[in-house]
């Protein structure tokens, strides 16, 4: 196989593209699945997510009057494209190293951002006055939430870095090859904070409840996505189904890697996903009700932020 | 292969209905008894696939309750050409299908089956969560002879 194939497989099937779509899709129907069960509903089946999809892709697609028909139905693609490609990033140790031309962590954290602003543009371009408020509140929202995080990558980086004598390390490899050689940053008394930010980040990054404002369904009818009807919400669906497996495998990669090489390796990444998935996602979903928006503001400029400084604050100490 | 194709996909296809309900002057009792439907866990519709939608661009399966009052019927008629198709229409309570304690009023411009195609009656006053999925059944399995 041709030297400059491999990056190309994995964006498209391993393990950015199909493989993260399956995945992704299979994830959400364990949450669904494990929701109803924790609310004694018997719940839909695993697969269900898939129906959707397969559901969506045969409908009709209407476009409003008052929309910008190419932001309108580019804004899914850019989203689905931005996340399919940072999955690529993700490693998964023993299994899947990503080349390093694909970009280190700073440039997940910015890919991370591309289907929050995608979403904007849907909701802006959507002409409709549900999709103005899900703008403004996901940008809200995004303000609110990605300097907690930013501080909680760092920690994790300087602290990977820090062992090797060097300032950091930003490549996504080197932090699970350090934790490899010296155990997971999840038994890392000082990376708590930041473990702690982190699980703040997740269901706000995700749009889940507590915090998915932008596309409160029972008071802004999603917002963004109230103008899309098949193909086009679709490709929102399968964005947010990428999306998680990016955002668990991040979490994964920061503070829990460590897992044999192989197949069993590969199981064992996707068990962490689900267990971080009902862990961080289920159930916080399950047992809260919705914030608004200036609560939600308030609340992660206080306590992520607040850890993130302290858990960022912690390993430069220890360093 | 590609022969079996289709009909396996709109056989998939068929197990996500998602439900939008549109209140066209209803008094409420019928809306109840769809939430119902929707909320407790003892008549879970997830389990069906079902999902009830905030937009009625995401709908598959229109359940629709009340009258149809005179104020009403042009935003009803709107909300319709709004579902892309397929779709299926469920009329739900007595009320749509004949205008039921309301069918004398000089404000009811129904009964619906005049204004839109209507595909399943579910007859009550307001009827059982029971007969509500009952009625829902009989709408995925026409909706999927249509995908």
């Amino acid at each position: 196989m041709p030297e400059f194939l491999s990056p190309v497989l994995a964006v498209a099937v391993f393990p950015g593209g199909l493989f993260a779509l399956a995945l992704g899709l299979l994830l959400k129907g364990i949450d669904r699945r494990v929701a109803a069960r924790l609310q004694r509903r018997v719940g839909p089946p695993l697969l269900q997510p898939l129906f959707d999809l397969i559901k969506l892709a045969r409908k009709e697609t209407l476009v409003p009057e008052t929309a910008v028909t190419p932001v309108f139905r580019g804004a899914p693609v850019a989203g689905l494209a931005a996340m399919v490609l940072a999955a690529a990033m993700i490693p998964i140790a023993g299994v899947y190293r990503p080349d390093p031309a694909l970009g280190d962590l700073l440039v997940l954290f910015y890919l991370l951002a591309v289907p929050a602003v995608a979403l904007m543009l849907a909701g802006s371009a959507s002409g409709s006055p549900f999709g103005a408020i899900g703008f403004s509140r996901e940008m809200v929202m995004m303000i609110a939430y990605e300097a907690p995080v930013l501080l909680a990558l760092l920690a994790v980086a300087v602290r990977g870095g820090a062992a090797e004598g060097r300032p950091g390390c930003l490549s996504l490899s080197a932090i699970v090859d350090y934790q490899m050689r010296n155990g997971p940053l999840l038994l890392d008394p000082v990376l708590w904070p930041a473990l702690a930010a982190f699980l703040c980040f997740l269901p706000a990054n995700l749009g889940v409840l507590p915090f998915d404002i932008p596309e409160a369904e029972t008071e802004i009818l999603e917002g963004p996505l109230l103008e899309y009807s098949g193909p086009g919400l679709g490709l929102f669906k399968m964005m947010a189904a990428v999306k998680a497996v990016v955002v668990l495998g991040l979490a994964i990669t920061l503070f829990l890697p460590n897992g044999p090489a192989g197949a069993a390796g590969l199981a064992l990444f996707i068990v962490k996903c689900a267990l971080f998935m009902i862990a961080g996602v289920t159930v916080t979903r399950t047992a809260m009700g919705r914030m608004r928006i200036d609560q939600a503001f308030r609340f992660l400029l206080r306590w992520p932020l607040a850890f993130g400084v302290i858990g960022f604050a912690a390993v430069l100490v220890r360093w | 292969m590609t022969l079996s194709l289709g009909p396996l996909l709109s056989r998939l296809s068929a197990r996500s209905p998602w439900l939008y309900r549109i209140n066209a002057g209803s008094c409420n009792g019928c809306d109840v008894e769809l939430a119902t439907t929707a909320i407790i866990p003892r008549y879970d519709v997830e389990r069906l696939g079902c999902q009830y939608c905030g937009s009625p661009k995401h709908a598959d399966i229109v359940l629709i309750t009340g009258p149809l009052t005179v104020r009403v019927k042009d935003k009803v008629l709107r909300l319709y050409e709004e579902i892309p198709d397929p779709k299926v229409t469920v009329a739900v309570g007595v009320c749509p299908i004949s205008g039921g304690i309301f069918r004398d009023s000089y404000a009811v411009a129904g009964p619906l089956d005049t204004v839109i195609p209507v595909d399943v009656n579910v007859p009550g006053c307001p009827p059982r969560p029971q007969a509500i999925i009952e009625g829902i059944a009989k709408a995925i399995a026409l909706w999927r002879s249509r995908l």
